[in-house]
């Protein structure tokens, strides 16, 4: 294996790939009792149209089917159901999905070895019949309904749908109940055989664990295995605009909500390393709206602002700023929004200080182990690879590549959208 | 892993050194009996800590200051601890060892400043500052029906038991909100320095000694007080013919709460037997409620069981489809007669407790989890984490069936939603 120091973070990672492309990555932390296991492929909600190994034409599988698939892997022939196998040695279990990746995972302090087998061998069998493919419709129909009566949900996907014109990020990850109504165990078994395969997946292994052990278990758990199949994802041509600038409609609050979103298309930043880039323009918005920047004070005490959140959303060729808020005064606080992002003052000051802040919290990160996996899954997902050294990518960062950055954004680019209170019906 | 503890008179003081984590964590907890007609005030006090302070005279320079101190984390939560409300004012910041000599020294001033020398002038909190606070929280409070989850949970226990503390809403009141003044806010802040009781801890790679004066200087807290209410609530029996309720919301699900009393229980059998039970129950995705009313039957998505231990409860939760109603409930108070039955193995067992176990080990990997269990020991004379360890392997199936037999669902409330497909 090879050894990658993670500088400045008392901390070191192991890689290895397998001769099938199956990545590996251990970080040993010897001092805790608990040890977290991800098992993941690079397959998420927004692959739905592909053409499979051996077709010619690309088919548009159901929205929702990364997700399906993702519950679906608990269903083993055998009948043993992998919470229950988990449960015997007191090992916590889950799996979730995002829009480009689908992880289960498992973790616990007690029979690490077999846990790892089991981890790798359940998502290594698939097991789909017409009856449990149905079965799981009703849960997952209950699943959708639970999110889509939060009115933040509501908002977000209302967003998406406004921000984007065809990108499958329009859709939630979940899909719709009509969409997952559709599918069958042909779309799953056709989704199973063209993503998880060896050379698009991965295995993360953090905490205190055995790194021979795993690596003799590793080896006769997935050496043999093929990649099954060979797809070609068809590539989305999403326009540059937004798909609608302005919107709103009312839902079931009190208090009315906004979302703001920024679609920039990385083809106009020139050319840049991904990670950097996301570095830079995650520091451009922290400068604007963070929590020490001047905009928050000011709509604070002008009583514009409830709640506030901010995420970047990355596609393959845009990447999106959101801000999702509650306010009493929509109106005017959109009119500050849309006023700081078009002046996009930097400060020197600012810009040094979030360095210092971002070096310290990778280091307190790294106490943690969740926080540790969910970091490394992260990049690899996004740069497929881990970064060993992050705190001097921070610590090199300077204002002259920001500005240039900056200057190439069209700031104009933006989709708003208002969330009002239904009018009460007498 | 060290820990002592001191009694300095006017609070507790405990610390515990270990070098497992890269920060020092320290926590201030300030309780007192919980007042129905204070909950509100004390969240605001709580919100108000972090606006600004004399030497900080906006959250924006309070936020500088803590980001030029390496990111430490300032945080303060205002919680039910039984019959005591908990505030909690939290503080964690890298070692100095990762940072520069006395950075850990000038985030302790920090505390200090945002404790005790808060943005008040003429015995008045700024009254512009109060405004932002009390605007947003009465936005939360009249958004409180957004998180059906919640709101479900709020109206069980309102239903459940009108005038038990178990009953008030801890995000506070809409009514009381528009009575905090900055004159009230003042005079309610002094009333908790001087008169709340308190607990101080301190974890990581620390000097006993001279955390010890550290803490003196920068927690300067002079009053002597006495606990006299004690923590657990009271035991209540269960009604003789169960309470049902429920209420209309515009969403598609609807959310099934119900509340079940533990009563009469032991302590061994509340800290052991009980949580046993409800890991066989529905603490897991391994448990009863989730493989029966889940996976057999397709009837939700959510399903499980929480002990509420100091308030003697148990409650199960679901999101369901109205329809679903009757069903669900049949399942349950099938599943509930099948544990008083004895209907589980020796197997369901031994899994509940590795689980508890391999709770009990994370606790070790967290500063926070570890203050918390000294904090219950202190409050509530639990056990430590080995005897604890030691005590949960002793249980035996007839332990948990007397527990069973003891646990009575007594209020159902459904949160229906009666919204269509489209919304």
């Amino acid at each position: 294996m090879k050894k990658i120091d993670l500088k400045g973070l008392d901390l070191c990672c192991y890689t290895e790939t397998l001769s099938n492309g199956l990545d590996i990555i251990f970080v040993p932390f010897l001092d805790k009792a608990n040890y977290f296991i991800s098992y993941a492929t690079r397959f998420g909600s927004e692959v739905t149209t592909f053409i499979p190994d051996g077709e010619k034409k690309p088919r548009k599988v159901p929205d929702g089917i990364a997700h399906f698939l993702e519950h679906k892997m608990f269903e083993q022939e055998s009948g043993e159901d992998p919470f229950a196998y988990f449960s015997k040695s007191g090992t916590g279990a889950n799996a979730s999905t995002t829009y480009n990746s689908t992880q289960y995972i498992c973790y616990g302090t007690k029979n690490f070895l077999d846990n790892l087998r089991y981890l790798i061998q359940y998502v290594n069998a698939p097991y789909y019949t017409d009856s449990n493919v149905e079965k799981e419709k009703g849960i997952i129909a209950e699943e959708l309904k639970m999110y889509a009566d939060l009115p933040d949900v509501q908002l977000e996907s209302r967003l998406r749908k406004n921000i984007y014109h065809i990108h499958p990020r329009r859709v939630d990850i979940g899909g719709t109940v009509e969409e997952i109504n559709k599918i069958t165990k042909e779309d799953l078994y056709l989704c199973y055989n063209n993503f998880y395969s060896p050379n698009n997946m991965f295995l993360l292994v953090v905490g205190n664990f055995n790194m021979d052990e795993a690596m003799r278990v590793i080896h006769e758990e997935l050496d043999h295995r093929e990649n099954l199949v060979k797809s070609e994802i068809v590539p989305i041509k999403e326009k540059k605009s937004v798909c609608k600038k302005e919107d709103s409609f009312e839902g079931n609050i009190q208090v009315p909500k906004i979302g703001v979103g920024l679609k920039i298309a990385i083809s106009d930043l020139g050319e840049y390393d991904d990670l950097e880039l996301d570095l830079y323009l995650t520091m451009l918005t922290t400068m604007l709206f963070g929590s020490s920047s001047s905009f928050r004070e000011r709509v604070r005490s002008d009583k514009l602002l409830n709640n506030f959140y901010t995420d970047w959303d990355n596609t393959e060729r845009y990447k999106t700023f959101i801000i999702l808020a509650s306010t009493n005064q929509p109106g005017q606080l959109i009119k500050e929004i849309k006023k700081e992002i078009s002046n996009h003052d930097l400060d020197e000051d600012m810009f040094q200080r979030m360095k210092k802040v971002w070096i310290a919290n990778e280091v307190k990160m790294a106490d943690y182990i969740d926080s540790t996996v969910n970091n490394i899954y992260d990049d690899m997902i996004r740069y497929h690879k881990v970064i060993p050294n992050k705190v001097d990518i921070i610590r090199n960062m300077n204002m002259e590549v920001l500005q240039e950055i900056v200057s190439s954004i069209d700031f104009d680019n933006l989709s708003v959208v208002t969330m009002l209170p239904q009018e009460e019906i007498l | 892993m060290e820990y002592i503890k001191k009694d300095l008179g006017s609070y507790r003081l405990h610390l515990i050194k270990t070098k497992k984590f890269k920060t020092i964590t320290v926590r201030v907890a300030f309780r007192s009996p919980v007042v129905k007609e204070e909950i509100t005030i004390r969240n605001v006090l709580c919100d108000m800590f972090l606006q600004s302070s004399r030497k900080y005279p906006s959250k924006r320079d309070l936020t500088i200051e803590a980001q030029e101190l390496y990111a430490a984390d300032i945080q303060t939560y205002n919680s039910r601890l039984g019959n005591y409300n908990n505030l909690d004012i939290y503080l964690s910041v890298l070692h100095d060892r990762y940072t520069e000599d006395g950075n850990f020294k000038k985030s302790l001033d920090f505390l200090n400043q945002i404790i005790f020398h808060p943005d008040v002038y003429a015995q008045k909190f700024s009254a512009e500052k109060l405004d932002v606070v009390k605007n947003t929280m009465r936005s939360n409070l009249s958004s409180i029906k957004e998180d059906g989850g919640n709101y479900s949970l709020l109206r069980l226990f309102e239903t459940m038991d009108k005038n038990r503390v178990s009953s008030y809403r801890m995000v506070g009141y809409l009514d009381d909100l528009e009575k905090v003044t900055p004159e009230s806010l003042y005079q309610y802040y002094q009333k908790m320095i001087r008169s709340d009781l308190v607990d101080i801890f301190v974890i990581g790679d620390i000097d006993f000694k001279e955390i010890t004066a550290l803490i003196r200087q920068k927690i300067p807290i002079k009053t002597v007080k006495r606990q006299r209410v004690p923590y657990l609530l009271e035991d209540v029996r269960p009604r003789a013919r169960r309470l049902f309720a429920r209420e209309s919301i515009d969403t598609t699900q609807s959310k099934l709460a119900i509340g079940c009393r533990a009563y009469g229980l032991s302590d061994y059998e509340r800290n052991y037997a009980l949580t046993l039970y409800n890991i066989i129950l529905g603490g897991s995705g391994d448990s009863k409620l989730f493989q029966e009313i889940r996976e057999s039957y397709s009837l939700c998505y959510v399903i499980n069981s929480v002990p509420n231990k100091l308030d003697r409860l148990i409650l199960i939760r679901a999101g369901i489809d109205k329809e679903n109603y009757t069903k669900t409930l049949e399942l349950i108070d099938k599943i509930l007669l099948d544990m008083r039955k004895g209907k589980f193995s020796d197997e369901d067992i031994r899994i509940a407790k590795e689980y508890f176990c391999t709770a009990l080990d994370e606790v070790l990997d967290s500063p926070n989890r570890i203050i918390d269990n000294y904090y219950m020991m202190e409050l509530l004379g639990t056990d430590t984490i080995e005897e604890k360890r030691r005590k949960i392997m002793n249980v035996c199936k007839d332990d948990i069936i007397k527990v069973a037999k003891k646990v009575k669902m007594d209020t159902v409330f459904l949160l229906e939603g009666d919204g269509n497909e489209e919304n």
